[in-house]
């Protein structure tokens, strides 16, 4: 017990002293959840929680103009800038240098397209019901076209998303004027209000369902991502530290001298992993608390760890560290030199998380990709923070990940031992 | 009168893998208690092979090493304890401090921390270190590394010591600490193998010496013996006399 002390302070001394490692291990990680959890929850609050902001020039002098623009406004989707001074040809330059990212143009025969449109459906009604009509009024005229500028930086989807959403209030207005035609072309003398809302309230709904199971409390937004993604990606990092320590070593005939010494060289080991398996847990527990104590602090989701199921966690947690380890010391026992096993290491980790959706989450790349995604271990540490996070997942939707990641394991600590044993350490 | 044999090195050979020719090639040696028993020869020579095999480090191709304590076989567990092991590499962590350090492989060695401590200290102190005791090893001289080297060899208190090139590469005061401290190991009671290109060192210290080559003794006895056999005037002039002037880069 004395040597697996002795071996623990000397690792730890050893770590203290490697205040770059610490940096990189601690400093590194809470940096990147901040900024980019900061970067991505304005572009997620934009799309999904802001009004869009929407500048609106309105040249149409009947009232469908001014009644779309605050139907729209009064939708609590868009936030209305009224600019009617502008021409169209100046809409264009005003996204492009005052930094707005949509624009819709209300041009001059809005109403009177609407208006002669409404007159020509009402009276092709009136005549498939027999009624007489005026055929004076009957001729269509060229319907109006509204026009949509949008930044280039934003989405396909996202521009149609709002485009959408205008045509069907936009199609509204149309049906309200239909109606308020017939009513009047029947001359008619109830009111046309009561038909309005049947036809315009009364529609067929659409309810959200989050597919996950009822454990799982947590939403997901760009603090659910960014705090458990590059959480892990830190605990990767670490095969900076713990590999240019165990090249250290090796080099420096520490190891040789270890061997000759009483006791079981593999005591030394295990202390080694046994360290680095304390700070990746340290690394957790303290990107974990920021995501839960600070980051509300300075208006960020706050992060949420369902307790359905901490023992789940709490095995996941040991399996990430232990990979990163097992990995940080295959990295570590190949490399010949320090630089050799920090270029390596970084590179591949920054490799594992791009390719295993630390930086963009995997079901927004290319079929092929998610396919290559699976070869990231990052992948797999990350598919069981989701599924424990997101999802409420149970011991059985977790199988592959622990699976998984104990076949990593196994397969960084055979590769570790075979070179070990070659070079005659082991 | 001869001391009894405590290293009984017995048709010893080693080939490295993929390597055409044996590094050490049946070689025999004995090595007595109290010895300081210089193992001297060109690069290459299989001298750090030789000492490698002795301290565990990997086994022999062939070939049988007997450690023996009071006359009888030493098992492989208690070789470890009582030998000491200097390498030619700083074999310790240039991150901590030579007190830390040497507390920490007397603890391998099996000694207690209080126990460690107190020998680190004292050790520290005889090899002029107490000053520098608790600054990281990295910020030191050469000598100043050596000499830490030389520390943690010898924090347990082996009975047999191994020093592979222990001067190289420091200054005459470091140098003189070193030697003076193996002297007085020696007259303590440790037997010290020690390998060395600095001949005058040798001629100063060891009472025995194997002069090899080619994995091979090619001489052995002690100086006054072999100088005489040899009709040589020196030992540099032994040296060159039984090994040739050619390179052996």
């Amino acid at each position: 017990m004395n040597k697996f002390t002795a071996s623990i302070r000397k690792e730890i001394l050893l770590l203290l002293s490697d205040k770059t490692g610490l940096l990189l291990m601690f400093a590194m990680p809470l940096l990147l959840v901040l900024v980019i959890t900061i970067i991505q929850d304005s572009v997620y609050k934009v799309v999904n929680e802001n009004k869009i902001p929407l500048l609106v020039v309105n040249h149409d002098p009947g009232g469908q103009g001014e009644k779309l623009i605050e139907t729209l406004g009064g939708s609590g989707v868009f936030e209305i800038e009224a600019r009617n001074d502008l021409r169209p040809g100046q809409l264009k330059e005003e996204l492009i240098s005052k930094g707005k990212l949509i624009a819709l143009y209300l041009p001059e025969n809005l109403t009177s397209g609407i208006v002669n449109n409404a007159t020509v459906v009402s009276r092709l009604m009136m005549k498939d019901m027999g009624m007489e009509f005026d055929s004076a009024r009957q001729t269509a005229g060229p319907m109006p076209e509204l026009s949509f500028y949008h930044d280039p930086v934003l989405q396909e989807s996202y521009t149609i998303s709002v485009m959408n959403i205008i045509r069907s209030y936009m199609r509204g207005l149309e049906i309200a004027v239909v109606i308020d035609r017939l009513y009047e072309d029947s001359e008619l003398e109830a009111r046309p209000d009561l038909l309005k809302e049947k036809m315009l309230s009364n529609n067929v709904s659409i309810r959200p369902v989050l597919a996950r199971k009822e454990g799982g409390i947590a939403t997901p937004n760009s603090t659910q991502h960014n705090v458990p993604a590059w959480t892990i990606f830190a605990m990767f990092f670490m095969v900076v530290s713990l590999g240019a320590n165990i090249v250290k070593e090796r080099l420096s005939g520490s190891f040789l001298r270890l061997k000759t010494m009483p006791g079981s060289f593999r005591l030394v080991i295990a202390s080694k992993m046994l360290v680095y398996m304390i700070v990746a847990v340290l690394q957790v527990c303290v990107i974990f608390s920021i995501g839960i104590f600070v980051l509300p602090y300075i208006d960020l989701p706050r992060l949420n760890i369902p307790s359905g199921n901490f023992p789940a966690f709490a095995l996941i947690v040991l399996l990430i560290s232990f990979s990163a380890v097992s990995y940080a010391l295959t990295i570590g026992t190949y490399s010949k030199t320090v630089e050799q096993a920090n270029g390596i290491g970084a590179v591949s980790v920054v490799l594992f998380a791009a390719i295993g959706g630390i930086w963009v989450p995997t079901f927004m790349m290319p079929g092929y990709m998610k396919v290559i995604s699976h070869f990231s271990p990052l992948h797999w540490c990350l598919e069981g923070f989701y599924i424990l996070f997101l999802k409420g997942g149970s011991w059985y939707e977790l199988r592959w990940v622990i699976l998984f990641l104990c076949v990593f394991i196994v397969t960084c600590q055979l590769l570790t031992y075979f070179k070990l044993r070659s070079e005659k350490i082991v | 009168m001869i001391n009894p044999p405590v290293i009984r090195v017995e048709n010893l050979s080693l080939q490295y893998r993929d390597a055409a020719e044996l590094s050490l090639d049946h070689l025999s040696i004995t090595v007595c208690k109290n010895d300081i028993y210089g193992l001297l020869g060109p690069n290459g020579a299989g001298k750090t092979s030789l000492i490698s095999i002795l301290c565990g480090v990997f086994g022999p191709t062939s070939g049988k090493v007997t450690y023996y304590e009071d006359s009888r076989p030493m098992p492989p567990a208690r070789v470890r304890q009582v030998i000491g092991f200097v390498p030619q590499e700083y074999a310790f962590y240039q991150e901590l401090t030579p007190l830390q350090n040497l507390e920490y492989f007397g603890a391998m060695y099996g000694l207690s921390i209080k126990e460690a401590r107190s020998r680190a200290l004292e050790t520290l102190a005889i090899l002029g270190l107490q000053k520098a005791a608790d600054s990281p090893v990295m910020r030191f001289s050469g000598g100043m590394k050596r000499r830490v080297n030389l520390a943690i060899g010898i924090i347990h208190r082996p009975s047999v010591l191994f020093l592979d090139e222990p001067t190289v590469g420091v200054d005459v005061q470091s140098k003189h600490a070193i030697i003076r401290h193996l002297k007085q190991l020696s007259r303590q009671g440790t037997t010290i193998v020690y390998t060395s290109h600095h001949l005058a060192e040798a001629e100063e210290i060891c009472n025995r010496i194997a002069l090899i080559d080619h994995g091979k003794v090619i001489a052995e006895d002690t100086l006054e013996h072999l100088l005489a056999t040899h009709r040589q005037p020196d030992l540099a002039a032994l040296f060159i006399g039984l090994t040739g002037e050619e390179f052996r880069d």
